[in-house]
C-alpha cells in the first residue's frame, strides 16, 4: 500500500469516526463535543486575523454577541426561521465588523488590540443596558431550537437531541473549516501572509494593505456571527456575560496554545481549552489561573503552540529514521 | 454642582494620571505595554485593605507598605516573565502580560472571592466645606499625595542617576546601552516605579471605593485611554489626560447617562485612534 492510498484510508476511518460519534457517547460528553464545535468556529475567526494577518483581536466576544443578539431577534421577534436568521446574523456581524474595522484597521498591533478592546467593551455596556431589545442583564430565555427540517416522506428532521446538534454544528465546522482553508491557500491568503510579514514590504510589491486588512475582518466576523448565532440556538439562553472580554481573552489563548498561523492549531486549542477543565474536575476552578499560566509559558517556551511540540517531534522521528536507514 | 462635579472629577483624575503614569513609562523607556498594570493596582488596594482592616495599621503606612510590596511584584514580574522575551517581537510582551493579567486576576478571584469590601476609615466619612464643594478628608489627602507623587516622580527623573539612565534609554537604546547604561537595572527600576505607582493608586482608590478582585480592569482600560489620548511614552500628557478623563467621567455621568460612564472612556480613545493616533503629546 503506498502513502496515498494509506492516507485516504486514514482521511476516510476519521470521518467515519466523526460521523458516527454520537452513536455511542451519552449526552454529556456530546454536549462538550457540541460546545467544543461552536469555539472551534470562534477560535477559528479569530485565528484568521490573529495568525494570518498578525493582528490580535480583543474584543471578538462582541461580535460573536451581535450574532446571537440578531438571529434571537430575528426569530423570536421577527418570526423568521433558523435557517433564513443564520445567514442573516451572520451578515448583520460582518456589517458591524465592517464599520467597526474602517476606525480600528487604521491601527497596528497593540493599538489595534486595544481599540477592539474599546468597541468590545462599548457593545457589552450597550448588550446591559438597551433592556428593550436585549433584555438587560437577565439575559434572553426561550431561545427556540433550529428550525426542524421537513422530510420528503413526511415527519421532520428536529434539532431537539445533542445528537441532531452534533451533526448542524459540526456541519458548519467543516464548512468553516473548508472556507478558511480556501481562502487561505488562495491569493488571498498569501497577501494575508505578506501583511502579517511586512506590512511595507506588502505594500511595495503592490498589495493594497487596507483592503486585505477589512477583508480579513469581514470574514472573520462573518464566522464570528455563526458561532454566536449557534451559540444562542443550541444554549437557549444568552445574556450579556455570555460576551465579555474574558472570553475574547478565552479566544486568543485558544489561537496561541493551539498554535498560531495554522487552521489546525486553533481547532485543537478550542477543543483542549473545553474539555480539559471538564474532564479534571479538580483544576475546574483554577481554570482561568491555568490558562493565564498557560499563557505565559507557551508564549516564553512554545512560541508555535501545540502544533509547534507535534512538528518538533515529527521532525525528530523523520531525522532519526533517515539516519537509521541512510 | 458643577464646581462639585470638577472636584469630584479631579479626585478620580488624579488617581486615574498616577495609573497611567506607571503604563506610559513603561512603554516609553522598555517599549512594554503591559495589560497587568490593572491587577497590580488591585493588589496594591488589597495590600492596603488587610493591613488596615486586619492588622489595623495607620492608612498611610498601608498606602506605603502597598507601594513597595506592588513595586517589588513589578521587578519580579519583569524577571520572570517579560526579560526572557526581550529579544523577541514586542507584540509577545502584550501576549504575556494578557497571561500575567488572566492569572492575577482569577488567583485573586480564588483567594478572595468577589465579595465587594471597604477599608471603613474614619476620614472618608468626614467632609470639608471649601466655597461651595463638599470633600471628605480622604479625597483630599488622595489629590494631595497623587500630586505629590506626580512631583517627586518629576524630580527624580529628571535629576537622579537613575533618571538620567532611563530617560537615555528612552531616547535611543542602543546609544544607552553603548555608553555603559545596563538594561537590566534600568528595566527592573522601571517596573519598581511603574508598578509603585499601580500600587499606590490601587490603594488610594481602595480608600475611597471598594475594593475586590475585579476593580483593576476598568482602571487599565482608562489607563490606557489617557496613555493614548496624551500620547505614549508622555507623563505630561498621562496628567492632562488623567484629568480629563475623570472630569468627562463625571460630568457625563451626571449629565447624559450614569449607565454609560464607563463607555465615555472608549468613545474618547476611538475618537482619538481615528483622528490623531499618536495623541495630544505624543512624539511617536
Amino acid at each position: 500500500m503506498d502513502s496515498s492510498t494509506q492516507k485516504i484510508w486514514a482521511w476516510g476511518g476519521f470521518g467515519l469516526f466523526l460521523v458516527t460519534l454520537p452513536l455511542w457517547l451519552t449526552d454529556y460528553p456530546l454536549h462538550l463535543i457540541n460546545i467544543s464545535g461552536i469555539w472551534i468556529i470562534l477560535a477559528l475567526s479569530v485565528g484568521l486575523l490573529q495568525g494570518y494577518v498578525g493582528e490580535i483581536s480583543m474584543g471578538h466576544a462582541a461580535f460573536y454577541g451581535i450574532g446571537a443578539y440578531a438571529s434571537v431577534l430575528l426569530t423570536m421577534k421577527g418570526g423568521l426561521p433558523f435557517w433564513v436568521s443564520l445567514p442573516i446574523s451572520a451578515l448583520v456581524t460582518a456589517a458591524f465588523g465592517f464599520l467597526i474595522g474602517l476606525v480600528s484597521l487604521r491601527l497596528r498591533g497593540p493599538y489595534f488590540a486595544i481599540c477592539t478592546l474599546g468597541f468590545g467593551e462599548i457593545i457589552r455596556l450597550i448588550f446591559v443596558n438597551w433592556r428593550d431589545l436585549s433584555g438587560g442583564p437577565d439575559g434572553i430565555t426561550g431561545i427556540p431550537a433550529p428550525t426542524p427540517i421537513p422530510l420528503p416522506f413526511g415527519g421532520a428532521f428536529a434539532f431537539d437531541t445533542k445528537m441532531a446538534n452534533y451533526y448542524l454544528i459540526y456541519t458548519l465546522v467543516l464548512l468553516t473549516v473548508l472556507a478558511m482553508y480556501r481562502l487561505i491557500y488562495s491569493r488571498t491568503g498569501k497577501a494575508f501572509m505578506a501583511l502579517r510579514e511586512d506590512h511595507l514590504y506588502a505594500e511595495c510589491i503592490g498589495i493594497n494593505v487596507m483592503r486585505y486588512k477589512k477583508l480579513a475582518f469581514l470574514v472573520s466576523t462573518f464566522f464570528a456571527g455563526i458561532g454566536g448565532c449557534l451559540y444562542a440556538h443550541y444554549e437557549h439562553f444568552i445574556s450579556p456575560y455570555s460576551f465579555t472580554t474574558g472570553q475574547s481573552f478565552d479566544l486568543v489563548i485558544m489561537v496561541i496554545v493551539g498554535g498560531m498561523g495554522t487552521i489546525i492549531g486553533p481547532i485543537l486549542g478550542a477543543i483542549l481549552l473545553t474539555l480539559v477543565p471538564e474532564l479534571l474536575h479538580a483544576i475546574k476552578d483554577y481554570r482561568m489561573v491555568i490558562y493565564g499560566l498557560m499563557l505565559m509559558l507557551v508564549i516564553i517556551y512554545l512560541p508555535h503552540g501545540l502544533v509547534g511540540v507535534w512538528q518538533g517531534i515529527r521532525d525528530r522521528f523523520t531525522k532519526s529514521a533517515e539516519e537509521a536507514e541512510g | 454642582m458643577l464646581m462639585q462635579q470638577l472636584a469630584n472629577g479631579i479626585v478620580l483624575g488624579s488617581t486615574y494620571g498616577l495609573m497611567a503614569i506607571g503604563l506610559t513609562i513603561l512603554f516609553g523607556i522598555l517599549n512594554i505595554i503591559n495589560l497587568a498594570h490593572g491587577e497590580i493596582y488591585m493588589l496594591g488596594a488589597f495590600v492596603a485593605y488587610f493591613l488596615v482592616v486586619l492588622w489595623e495599621v495607620d492608612f498611610f503606612i498601608a498606602l506605603l507598605a502597598a507601594t513597595i510590596a506592588m513595586g517589588v511584584l513589578g521587578v519580579v514580574a519583569e524577571w520572570l516573565v517579560f526579560r526572557p522575551l526581550r529579544d523577541k517581537d514586542e507584540i509577545n510582551y502584550f501576549i504575556v502580560s494578557m497571561g500575567l493579567l488572566t492569572f492575577l486576576q482569577n488567583l485573586a478571584l480564588l483567594l478572595w472571592g468577589t465579595e465587594p469590601r471597604s477599608m471603613a476609615l474614619p476620614q472618608a466619612s468626614e467632609t470639608l466645606r471649601i466655597g461651595e464643594i463638599i470633600i471628605t478628608v480622604q479625597r483630599l489627602y488622595t489629590v494631595v499625595i497623587a500630586v505629590g507623587v506626580i512631583f517627586g516622580l518629576h524630580f527624580f527623573i529628571k535629576h537622579s542617576r537613575m533618571g538620567k539612565a532611563m530617560r537615555a534609554m528612552e531616547q535611543d537604546r542602543e546609544a544607552a546601552l553603548t555608553v555603559g547604561v545596563g538594561i537590566n537595572e534600568v528595566s527592573s527600576f522601571t517596573f519598581f516605579l511603574g508598578s509603585a505607582l499601580a500600587g499606590a493608586a490601587g490603594a488610594l482608590m481602595g480608600s475611597l471605593f471598594i475594593v475586590n478582585p475585579i476593580m483593576g480592569f476598568g482602571p487599565l482600560l482608562k489607563a490606557f485611554v489617557i496613555v493614548i489620548f496624551g500620547g505614549l511614552g508622555s507623563v505630561l500628557g498621562a496628567i492632562v489626560g488623567g484629568l480629563i478623563l475623570g472630569m468627562t467621567e463625571v460630568l457625563g455621568a451626571s449629565y447624559i447617562s450614569s449607565a454609560y460612564q464607563d463607555a465615555f472612556a472608549f468613545i474618547i480613545l476611538i475618537l482619538i485612534l481615528s483622528f490623531k493616533p499618536t495623541g495630544l503629546f505624543g512624539k511617536r
